[in-house]
């Protein structure tokens, strides 16, 4: 640094000051100054200072914000100088500690010894700070990846995110080595700036040069001062690699009060200093050809990886906003789930409803109702269940994937392990403990032991996990959606028994399932040729076909989907009768049929209730709405629906007029002639029909004089016969 | 060093100084790392003036006399990909501008009186010969040998002699190691082992002294190199890729060789000094560092000797096939269908990747072998496979070896290394899995996670490479061949094939002009177009829905197939289109197959 550039400096200490008494934040407080104040009082070591706030300081200077970001490391010396020169009185006792009867000491004997001119003597400033200085660099905008750090960045202050993977123990770095002189007596100071110091054995007091007494020195190990230093190494995250690419590592220096902040496996974000690690020795000599590089830690933050803790980014909310605002909401994010797997649009709904979820409930009697979604996918093989299944896995801010057969009972839930250099017993989650608040995926879920099912019980309805074992008795938590997958009982759903024998899971298990999907594979002329044509496309354009609309990009999803997490709609009071009919309506249905498709309980009403509500958060609405309770009858309609048209061809009746007895006995329950259109498109969905089908209805019996259609309404009035 | 012209193979870095001082000289100078025409000036030697060949081609045989400091050639295959060195890339010398660019080591030592230097970045690749790359694909190192020693320099003569003489003096390495102090290099030659006053005469050869073994210790067959990538956008280069590197060789070893008495200050932490370079000595001192002026991507025709043949004329090509498919039934012991199967699963490749499918990638899986037979059919097999294909690969599927082989890279954070594992493969790689060897018992969490990753290697074509905190999925494209008594279910192959030999045959004898040609044939019709028109779409189109409605078990999985058999068909003829023709034999073989199937 020349003599130049040091005349700058010192106007920046100016700025530095001025900009550290005066900012005032959001509400007014002086910031800065109430941190020095609690510095002063020893309360905190950090002081630290945002680039932020720099931006928002009222005397903004860009020069000086520029300054900073591009010479750091040298812009914290100053900062410090100038907290040296503000730093208050404290406005509290507190009791010395060694470090300050030693500085006690050094100021009583300062004066007489200082000759002055020597800078070895000085004290250096470092030695008298209780704080610690750390400049964080603003977040907005997207942090780099490792890769994107250039050569052009040395220096700088850069923001980067990454996962741990190694870390060394806390060790001390001197930063002031603090000798004594055997003859003369005097302290000694030299400032530590590498990491390797050569140390001074040769006293260079005046005293001592002019007596030629070469005085030894010693070391001073409780006069010195030590910093916490820290080595940990970062690696890219596997989503910013380029395809093809190897991830890239960096090495990270943290000192002071930034130690013991990662552990190996955390997703970090730091903020830092990129700087190259100076030479020593016989290296030094050859010139520095080759330079290492560090990044030395301004401040860390750890990535959430929770719904909850989403923070949503500057143009997400905006985007949510716009997306919210779109009607077809509902339609656009089912669809946008596995975009490249055909059809299954309902199943794709139903997916969306259990990456949502409901709001937990608890009661004022301690009692808990889960507000997680559980959906089991049954179908014939080769209904891409598994892509479903891992698709989902990767929407989701938290999901593990496992399949029943790979997993026992203690592989799902915790298993109490020795430890094998301490033995101690330890607890180790499984899969459904470590998606505690996320997703379980779980494939092949037929293939599982009866024994290992079991410990799912648990985890479906309670969401704990209890372990006793091995003197440990205890419970974890495992507040995860549970997304099973399963091939009916004989591989392939067998439609000349009945269904019970064919989902072949105990109703136990079945019950606690809010939607059980069975996806059967049938012959349809349609869909073969739909699927031929996809092959052969594929092989001829080297591509998907176009989708016919342009799918959310799964960071939007996840977005939305945490947005619509934080609202939790109630059921309003009038809703209430509807809710109650309609499971009773299927109660008695199930009661007439006698090869049941499902096994009603009440645990089929919390169903209901948990889609509605699942449905309303999609709608960022705070009440449950009865679209929203007709909607979830369709979903669990829609889900056997694949068995029902079979057995409705077997029985002969067309969809056409199946329809019409639809109709018909709801308006006999009801007593009533007239039927609204928009009334008989929810009865009718809820039978898994679609409106095409209602309206061929509504033409066909109206030319048969049954009843009358209301020509631009569409409403139904039966004519009395 | 050398006057002008520059002799571009015995003294690369001359002619790099002297265009980057001409740059440096010219007006508006901008030392900002980028090429200064020094690519150019090769790219014309190389490849206009064609004289790529009289450059050497380094390998574990050549290395033994190859020169440091000169222009060398390195077939390899990307292993590991080391991240970025930062370097001083250019630095004023009192008010010339020099560079350091393409070497190790500064060719003055620069000191605190440079005040202006610039920090330039390349990036470091650590490169392997291609796994099991077979021995045609090299040149007869003999014909290497003379053609070099033809071109080496008179004035080198002295110096190669000493080379034959005491080839592992390591002490030979230390004149061309780039320090200009030419008395106690003399020295260094004369004494073997010399103690000269300066402390970095010393120190540098000392750390000769101790690692003699350096050139020695190189395997002969497996010369890994550390290439040094300049100035390239960084998609050029990907993990797999099989290149040729055109660069400068280096051995020293002085980077490292002060690690001994540096003081390390952090037991802890082995590698911080040495973050980007592999911080285990043994593993530093036997690689070469080779630092790349001109690299590119080599594909299947590039490894077939002598010039591209001719266009594939149809006529031609249909011949070649016939004779190619009579050497394969003979090989499969008079078994014409699994011939005709053979012959397309040898023409697959993975062409595109269309969500999660692989298309392109036809597997095949030759079942109703007894362990005496697929000893005799495999070994031959393999042999045959061996004189046609580049890459080639055997894996005995035993029980001891799935629970025991780690097949998936997986990173290691201690010495910060990709360690490769067997299914780091080389695009159009071929593996051989003999399946027969497998007896019944139980597999260990190892072996369970290597049956997975060859699962997902036939299904999806993918790796999962194991980084411990995450896995990344690296796209393959890998020729596979299954062995087995029957249909295996760990490997579940897109053809499952009976294989039914009814003669046991001799072995013939097939001429190298044979081979030459089926070596390009395979290579050429490989890498052909292929298209199918919209009326043979149709037929294609209403046949698949016909089978489907036949048959409900025939899914997406079978269609694909299918399709990639008659594209492969239609290429293995020479044609770019399907026609009617084909995909009729198409339906054929696969009628065929399926009436041995029950």
């Amino acid at each position: 640094m020349n003599m130049a550039k040091g005349l700058d400096f010192s106007t920046d200490k100016v700025l530095a000051k001025e900009f550290l008494s005066n900012f005032a934040d959001a509400i007014g407080e002086a910031k800065y100054m109430n941190i020095l104040q609690e510095v002063a009082n020893r309360k905190i070591r950090a002081v630290q200072i945002d680039l932020e706030d720099l931006f928002n300081y009222k005397d903004l200077d860009e020069e000086f914000l520029r300054r900073i970001t591009e010479n750091t490391r040298r812009y914290i010396g100053i900062f410090a100088e100038a907290i040296d020169e503000l730093m208050p009185e404290p406005t509290e006792a507190f009791t010395d500690d060694d470090h300050d009867i030693l500085m006690t000491q050094r100021s009583d004997e300062g004066p007489e010894n200082m000759d002055g001119s020597d800078p070895l003597q000085k004290m250096p400033p470092e030695i008298k700070r209780y704080f610690e200085v750390y400049i964080r660099a603003s977040s907005k905008g997207r942090p780099y990846t490792i890769r994107e750090v250039k050569a052009s960045y040395i220096g700088q202050l850069v923001r980067i995110s990454g996962i741990v993977t190694r870390c060394s123990d806390v060790k001390p770095l001197m930063q002031v080595a603090v000798y004594t002189c055997e003859d003369c007596g005097f302290e000694i100071y030299q400032e530590v700036t590498a990491r390797v110091f050569m140390p001074l054995f040769e006293c260079p007091s005046k005293r001592c040069v002019t007596n030629k007494t070469k005085g030894n020195l010693i070391l001073q190990l409780r006069a010195s001062k030590f910093l916490k230093f820290q080595e940990a190494k970062i690696q890219e995250l596997a989503e910013h690699v380029p395809k093809g690419h190897i991830p890239r590592t960096m090495t990270v220096h943290l000192r002071g009060e930034l130690t013991r902040k990662v552990a190996p496996g955390d997703v970090i974000e730091f903020s830092g200093i990129f700087l190259p690690i100076p030479y020593t020795g016989f290296r030094a000599m050859r010139a520095g050809l080759v330079a290492d590089t560090y990044l030395e830690a301004m401040s860390v933050t750890h990535f959430k990886k929770k719904y909850e803790e989403y923070e949503l980014r500057g143009d997400e909310e905006e985007q949510i906003a716009r997306l919210a605002e779109d009607g077809d909401i509902y339609n656009k994010l089912s669809r946008s789930l596995a975009p490249e797997i055909f059809g299954h649009e309902d199943i794709k709904k139903a997916l969306l409803l259990l990456l949502v979820g409901a709001p937990h409930r608890k009661l004022k009697d301690g009692m808990k109702i889960r507000g997680d979604l559980h959906i089991c996918l049954m179908g014939d093989p080769g209904v891409a269940k598994s892509q479903l299944l891992k698709h989902i896995i990767n929407v989701a801010p938290r999901g593990v994937y496992t399949t029943g057969k790979g997993s026992s009972g203690v592989g799902l839930t915790a298993a109490v392990q020795k430890d094998p250099v301490t033995n101690e017993m330890v607890l180790e989650g499984g899969a459904l403990v470590l998606a505690d608040m996320g997703i379980c995926a779980i494939d092949e879920f037929d293939k599982m032991d009866e024994s290992d099912r079991t410990a799912i019980h648990e985890v479906m309805e309670q969401q704990t996990v209890s372990i006793a074992k091995a003197g440990i008795t205890t419970s974890l938590n495992a507040r995860t959606a549970v997304l099973a997958a399963a091939n009916p009982a004989w591989g392939r759903y067998d439609l000349r028994r009945t269904p019970a024998e064919n989902i072949n899971l105990p109703p136990a298990l079945l019950s606690r399932f809010d939607l059980l999907w069975l996806i059967l594979d049938r012959a349809d002329l349609d869909s073969d040729l739909e699927l031929a044509r996809h092959v052969v496309y594929v092989h001829q354009n080297r591509e998907s076909p176009a989708l016919g609309f342009t799918p959310l990009d799964p960071s939007v999803l996840r977005a939305y989907i945490s947005a619509a997490r934080r609202v939790s709609p109630c059921v309003p009071r009038e809703l209430e009768e509807y809710v109650a009919s309609a499971y009773s309506s299927i109660r008695q249905e199930e009661a007439k049929s006698n090869t049941p498709h499902s096994y009603t309980t009440v645990r089929t009403l919390l169903s209901i209730l948990r889609i509605s509500a699942a449905l309303a958060r999609l709608r960022f609405s705070d009440t449950v709405a009865q679209s929203d309770v007709d909607e979830a009858l369709r979903l669990m309609q829609m889900s056997k629906f694949s068995l029902y048209s079979d057995e409705r061809q077997k029985s002969g009746l067309d969809a056409v007029s199946d329809i019409y007895s639809i109709l018909r006995d709801e308006a006999a329950r009801t007593n009533r002639m007239d039927v609204s259109y928009a009334h008989a498109l929810n009865w009718i969905s809820r039978k898994g029909y679609s409106e095409a089908q209602l309206k061929e209805c509504l033409e066909e019996y109206a030319a048969l004089n049954v009843w009358q259609i209301h020509p631009h309404t569409f409403d139904i009035r039966f004519i009395d016969a | 060093m050398v006057g002008l012209p520059y002799d571009l193979v015995a003294n690369p870095l001359g002619a790099v100084r002297s265009t980057f001082e001409k740059a440096a000289a010219s007006s508006g100078f901008d030392p900002n790392g980028k090429d200064w025409g020094v690519l150019d000036l090769f790219r014309h030697f190389l490849f206009d003036q064609g004289r790529l060949s009289q450059v050497p081609i380094l390998n574990g045989e050549t290395i033994r006399w190859i020169q440091p400091k000169t222009l060398v050639r390195f077939r390899a295959m990307v292993q590991d990909m080391l991240g970025n060195e930062f370097y001083v890339g250019a630095y004023q010398d009192g008010s010339v501008w020099r560079t350091n660019k393409f070497r190790d080591v500064s060719q003055f030592p620069l000191g605190d009186s440079s005040p202006h230097t610039q920090v330039w970045e390349r990036r470091l690749l650590y490169c392997v010969p291609v796994p099991g790359q077979n021995s045609w694909t090299e040149p007869s190192s003999e014909s290497v040998v003379n053609q070099c020693k033809d071109f080496i320099p008179q004035q080198r003569e002295k110096r190669r002699r000493m080379d034959d003489e005491a080839i592992d003096d390591m002490n030979m390495l230390v004149s061309d190691n780039g320090f200009q102090v030419s008395p106690s290099v003399k020295k260094v030659k004369e004494d073997g082992c010399p103690s000269t006053s300066s402390q970095t005469q010393d120190s540098l050869s000392e750390g000769y002294c101790s690692n003699t073994s350096m050139v020695t210790g190189i395997d002969k067959d497996f010369l890994s190199c550390l290439v040094k990538i300049y100035d390239s956008p960084e998609s050029d280069l990907k993990l797999n890729d099989v290149f040729e590197f055109i660069g400068i060789l280096t051995l020293d070893s002085e980077l490292n060789e002060d690690k001994d008495d540096h003081d390390e200050p952090d037991n802890g932490f082995c590698d911080d000094v040495m973050v980007h370079l592999p911080p285990n000595k043994g593993f530093m001192l036997q690689v070469p560092r080779l630092h790349c002026l001109i690299h590119r991507k080599l594909a299947a025709p590039d490894f077939l000797r002598g010039s591209p043949m001719m266009e594939p004329k149809p006529h031609f090509v249909r011949e070649m096939r016939e004779v190619l498919l009579r050497h394969l039934t003979v090989v499969l012991g008079n078994d014409g269908i699994a011939a005709h199967f053979m012959l397309l699963h040898l023409l697959s490749r993975v062409h595109t990747r269309v969500d999660t499918v692989a298309v392109g990638k036809l597997s095949l899986n030759l079942t109703c072998f007894s362990k005496e037979s697929a000893a005799l059919f495999g070994s031959r097999l393999s042999l045959a496979l061996k004189t046609l294909l580049p890459f080639t690969h055997c894996i005995p599927l035993t029980l001891e070896y799935l629970n025991s082989v780690s097949l998936a890279p997986k990173k290691d954070y201690e010495t910060n290394r990709l360690k490769t594992g067997v299914l780091q493969l080389a695009e159009g790689s071929h593996i051989i899995i003999d399946e027969t060897q497998l007896e019944a018992g139980t597999l260990n969490s190892v072996g369970m996670e290597n049956a997975r990753l060859l699962r997902n290697l036939m299904e999806l074509q993918r790796v999962e490479y194991d980084f411990k905190y995450y896995k990344m999925e690296m796209a393959a494209d890998v020729q596979l061949l299954i062995f087995s008594e029957a249909k295996s279910n760990i490997l579940p192959a897109d053809i499952v094939m009976p294989f039914q030999p009814s003669s046991v045959g001799s072995s013939e004898v097939v001429t190298a002009e044979a081979l030459e040609a089926w070596r390009w044939y395979l290579a050429t019709v490989k890498s052909l177009p292929h298209s199918i028109e919209s009326e043979m779409q149709k037929v294609v189109e209403n046949d698949l829905v016909a089978a489907r409605q036949a048959d409900r078990s025939i899914g997406s999985h079978d269609f694909n197939r299918w399709l990639t058999m008659g594209r492969l068909m239609s290429l293995s003829f020479g044609e770019t289109c399907l026609s009617l023709e084909h995909w009729q034999m198409v339906k054929e073989l696969e009628r065929l197959r399926r009436e041995r199937l029950k």
